[in-house]
């Protein structure tokens, strides 16, 4: 469990991500924030050993969250049913996410947090450190990917992929437990 | 802005006395400015303020979204300043004007790269064919310098001619480097605004040195039938001894060629080359062979194939002499920006410097003088090559397997690797005898070799790699179109109404590096998506390299397949990087030739008007360097879009409109002078995308430009519909935006496309018939 960035080189500056090893405390971190946002990467479509797609369509279910989905994928969260899922390109939901005054995907407010999944790793290293700068005030972010990404506010650790996947399970579980418990205020 | 060659002048229409009588005399210090009918237009040789309001109505639509590769600035010695979360550094700069500050010093250096370029090959054709050699590129261009006369309001007759230019250019660069310094230009939007300044004159540059050696070296001239080349490591002939030339200026390329022939020794020698250098010179000889990008460079010299190798300038990694010592060839290093430390043998005995290249008495020679170095490089390769048959191969297949064993599984390689490549998981079964995963690496490893310098225990990993793939390289036989240069006027006139009428569904120019995240088979697959849709494709430096290197199921590329004519459904590859100049000149030409605007000096109607009108787009797939960043910003002054692949993103700045903020969508009709929305075109001009999928859709659809006939209008959307459900699977969400009456709705698709629009509220709205973001235009055409 590595608590470094993955591409050794990319290192932040004086801002870096605090990484969270237990996936509850991670549950309780999201658990806090009223409305927030999956932004789903096109890697996930690589992963073979869980099913990322049906995961991230729960997880949107159990915190009541958007999705935007920066690439072709958004298919099979059409198929599956999950019509709250959005193409968005990546660039192009980051630009919005900066804008105080956007409103949304569905116009009914702005985000307090952005969940990344599913992307290069150095790509979501440079759409993280673009919040970072400029969408801190409102903004929080949290990667969810197998890699410690220091432009995050929380990350998970670098992880082999079995403990990543039971990470995720965990972090699902811990949620759907504590939310089905003490719904948050916007589920009620 | 005063001219570097025209301090002072004076036109006089009419002058009678007792002594003449003078009629249409116009004078300029230092230089007689020559007769050209068309009136100077409003900015010749601007100065970077000249053209700011331009690139500010460009700014307010398309703003930077900054997206900062590192948090800090450490460019002086207040020490490392902190800028995250809009702190100030010390000398009060934040992270947004730092960005844009990093990227100004980026096309700073990209646009000094070509100009020095530029400058050496002038200097060195004057020196070698004299000032006077004539501006002829061919009956079928007559607008030969489309970016000198627009920019510098200048027509070049002769080489020498091109000098004046150069010299406007070099001291622009000066002026941008200085506003870099700490403590001068304080403003994000004003650095962006210099950006675009000098991505203009780095075109300029381009121009000036690949027109240059095109009338003096004998390149095709606008051929669209230039003949078809070898490419690949297969084509090389490994019984001959073997020069392998790299970087961009041809000149020492050419010195060899020369030298061959005319020593009758053109059958005894192989010559090859390594990125652009290696396009021009299949240019100049089509027996020359080009190897293939430049991520190609380690690949091929691992082979140990090449006995000389001839360094020029650009793009060249600077680990080359140790490499080449690995395998035993020699070094000859011809560019005084890449003199690698070796003894400068400029003025030795030729046959002195190859018997201590030779015998290893130096470990490379610096030798400014080219005809020297074709000397040289040919009598070195003809003693070399016997003795180092033994280097001429990988490590065999025991040695691969000895060294995956060494692996310790830290995957401290992939951690290093640009594109995060599996691989331990190979060297894992490479250890148990089996390469194939080691093959898989080859299509998308670009050879940066990044993972052996991490790898703690010393595995020569992209050898291994290599010799998994041997057999992949050796069928490495593909043909390439030779650079053909720029675009006809003709060619232009055939296509012109077309382009800007939409009835063409765009030009699609795939540019820049070999730094792709998947490959370069995304690229091919690009290419031959936008061939068969009829776009009109244009390719060069890297990028046109790529596309030769995949063959159809008949076994052709995509050269041998399509036609090389600036036409729908053709491929046109106009050569190495600073071929690029063709691009954006064929652009600048559709609005001179076809639409009569004047060109001469008179940047920002010809920007004006390409911006709404010619729906070109370029995918730099694998930008890598300085100069694709400079290259990108002249294209985005002119108003054309660029869409870089991910690793692209590195850039750390897009320039990206807002479709949901109607407010910036308007535009003059220069005809009533009203304010009209046309809908979010083109929506971007700076845009890294993620996959190849998106960028082929957002490519289609930042074709669309708010001078489309509904005809036009249908064709581009009938691409953006198929391309977004071939991938997608439903109809652009967007799609409302960019209907303006039921006339653009193309026929297939239109009662599905009626029923989307009437649950999105959509009505009709009307289109303006000349539009127009300059004020300008719209005050003289009213008032006319």
């Amino acid at each position: 469990m590595s608590v470094e960035p993955w591409q050794k080189a990319e290192i932040a500056g004086p801002i870096k991500a605090v990484p969270i090893k237990d996936p509850k405390a991670l549950a309780t971190i999201i658990k806090k924030y009223k409305k927030p946002i999956i932004i789903v990467g096109h890697l996930i479509s690589k992963v073979e050993g869980m099913d990322l797609v049906e995961y991230i369509i729960d997880l949107a279910k159990t915190i009541d969250a958007d999705v935007v989905v920066t690439n072709t994928l958004i298919r099979k969260f059409h198929e599956r049913g999950f019509k709250r899922a959005t193409y968005m390109p990546a660039l192009e939901i980051i630009d919005r996410l900066r804008d105080p005054l956007w409103r949304g995907i569905h116009g009914d407010g702005n985000y307090d947090l952005a969940i990344f999944i599913g992307f290069q790793y150095y790509y979501e290293w440079l759409l993280l450190s673009s919040l970072k700068h400029f969408a801190y005030e409102r903004l929080d972010t949290i990667s969810l990917g197998p890699y410690f990404q220091p432009n995050a506010k929380w990350t998970v650790p670098t992880l082999p992929l079995n403990t990543w996947y039971k990470y995720l399970t965990d972090l699902k579980d811990s949620l759907t437990k504590s939310l089905r418990c003490k719904p948050r205020e916007k589920n009620v | 802005m005063t001219i570097p060659t025209k301090r002072f002048r004076v036109r006089i229409d009419e002058l009678r006395s007792s002594l003449a009588h003078i009629k249409g005399l116009e004078v300029s210090i230092g230089k007689i400015v020559e007769e050209w009918e068309e009136p100077e237009g409003p900015t010749p040789f601007p100065s970077v303020t000249d053209l700011r309001d331009w690139d500010f109505k460009l700014l307010r639509r398309y703003r930077p979204l900054y997206i900062p590769f590192c948090d800090l600035c450490c460019l002086c010695t207040f020490g490392k300043c902190d800028l995250s979360r809009n702190k100030r550094g010390a000398c009060g700069l934040d992270i947004a004007t730092q960005q844009s500050r990093i990227v100004l010093l980026a096309c700073c250096i990209g646009a000094a790269t070509h100009t020095s370029h530029a400058r050496e090959l002038v200097e060195e054709l004057i020196k070698k064919y004299g000032r006077d050699v004539p501006m002829d590129l061919g009956t079928g261009i007559r607008v030969e310098a489309p970016h000198m006369r627009l920019v510098c309001g200048i027509k070049p007759k002769t080489l020498g001619d091109l000098e004046a230019a150069l010299d406007y250019i070099e001291s622009q660069i000066v002026q941008m480097l200085a506003a870099i310094h700490t403590g001068q230009e304080g403003s994000n939007l004003d650095f962006e605004s210099k950006v675009f300044h000098i991505g203009m004159l780095d075109h300029v540059a381009m121009e000036i040195a690949d027109i240059a050696q095109i009338i003096a070296l004998g390149f095709p001239k606008g051929d669209p039938e230039a003949p078809l080349v070898d490419l690949g490591i297969g084509t090389i002939d490994l019984t001959k001894p073997v020069i392998l030339c790299i970087g961009h200026n041809v000149i020492p390329s050419t010195a060899i060629i020369d030298y061959l022939e005319r020593t009758g020794l053109s059958d005894s020698v192989q010559v090859c080359g390594l990125c652009c250098t290696a396009h021009d010179m299949t240019r100049y000889n089509k027996r020359a062979r080009i190897i293939g990008p430049i991520s190609w460079q380690l690949r091929f010299i691992r082979t140990g194939i090449p006995d000389v190798i001839v360094l020029d300038e650009q793009c060249i990694r600077t680990d080359i002499p140790s490499e080449a010592k690995k395998i035993g060839a020699v070094v000859i290093s011809t560019s005084t920006k890449n003199c690698l430390g070796f003894p400068d043998k400029t003025h030795e005995d030729p046959d002195v410097i190859v018997d201590e290249l030779v015998n290893g008495k130096i470990p490379g020679a610096l030798i400014l003088d080219h005809e020297k170095v074709g000397e040289v490089a040919v009598k070195a390769a003809l003693k070399l090559a016997p003795k180092r048959v033994k280097f001429k191969s990988l490590p065999n297949v025991d040695e691969v397997i000895k060294y995956s064993k060494m692996c310790r599984k830290c995957r401290e390689c992939e951690r290093a690797c640009p594109n995060n490549l599996p691989i331990s998981q190979a060297l894992s079964k490479a250890a148990q005898g089996d390469l194939s995963e080691l093959a898989k690496l080859y299509d998308y490893c670009i050879a940066c070799t990044r993972c052996e310098k991490a790898c703690p225990v010393g595995i020569p990993i992209f050898s291994l790699i290599s010799k998994a793939s041997e057999r992949k390289m050796k069928e490495e036989v593909f043909k390439i179109r030779a650079g053909r240069g720029p675009i006809q006027d003709v060619e232009i006139r055939n296509v012109g109404r077309d382009i800007v009428l939409g009835t063409i569904p765009g030009v699609i120019a795939f540019v820049g590096c070999a730094n792709y995240a998947e490959g370069g088979r995304e690229l091919v697959e690009m290419c031959e998506e936008f061939l068969r849709r009829n776009y009109i494709v244009v390719a060069s430096g890297c990028a046109a390299m790529t596309i030769a290197m995949y063959r159809n199921e008949e076994g052709k590329t995509l050269y041998e397949e399509y036609p090389g004519e600036f036409n729908a459904g053709c491929l046109v590859n106009v050569g190495s990087c600073v071929a690029n100049s063709h691009i954006s000149g064929a652009v600048i030409k559709i609005a001179n030739i076809f639409a009569r605007r004047a060109l001469r000096a008179n940047y920002k109607e010809i920007a004006d008007y390409i911006l709404n009108r010619v729906g070109a787009v370029g995918i730099a797939w694998g930008a890598m360097s300085q100069k694709a960043a400079a290259i990108a910003a002249g294209f985005w002054r002119l108003g054309v879009p660029v869409i870089v692949g991910p690793h692209g993103s590195k850039y750390r700045r897009m320039l990206l409109g807002r479709k949901d903020r109607d407010e910036d969508w308007y535009v003059y009709d220069a005809r009533t002078g009203e304010k009209v929305y046309v809908g979010p075109v083109p929506e971007h001009l700076f845009y890294a995308a993620e996959t190849k999928e998106e960028a082929m859709v957002m490519a289609a659809k930042l074709c669309m430009r708010p001078n489309d006939t509904p005809k036009g209008r249908a064709i581009k959307l009938t691409h953006y519909i198929d391309l977004y459900r071939k991938f997608f699977g439903t109809l652009p969400p967007d799609l409302h935006l960019f209907v303006r009456t039921e006339a653009d709705i193309p026929i297939t698709v239109k009662e599905e496309v009626l029923k989307f629009l009437k649950e999105r509220g959509w009505k009709e709205r009307p289109t303006p018939l000349e539009p127009t973001l300059l004020e300008e235009l719209v005050k003289r055409r009213v008032s006319a």
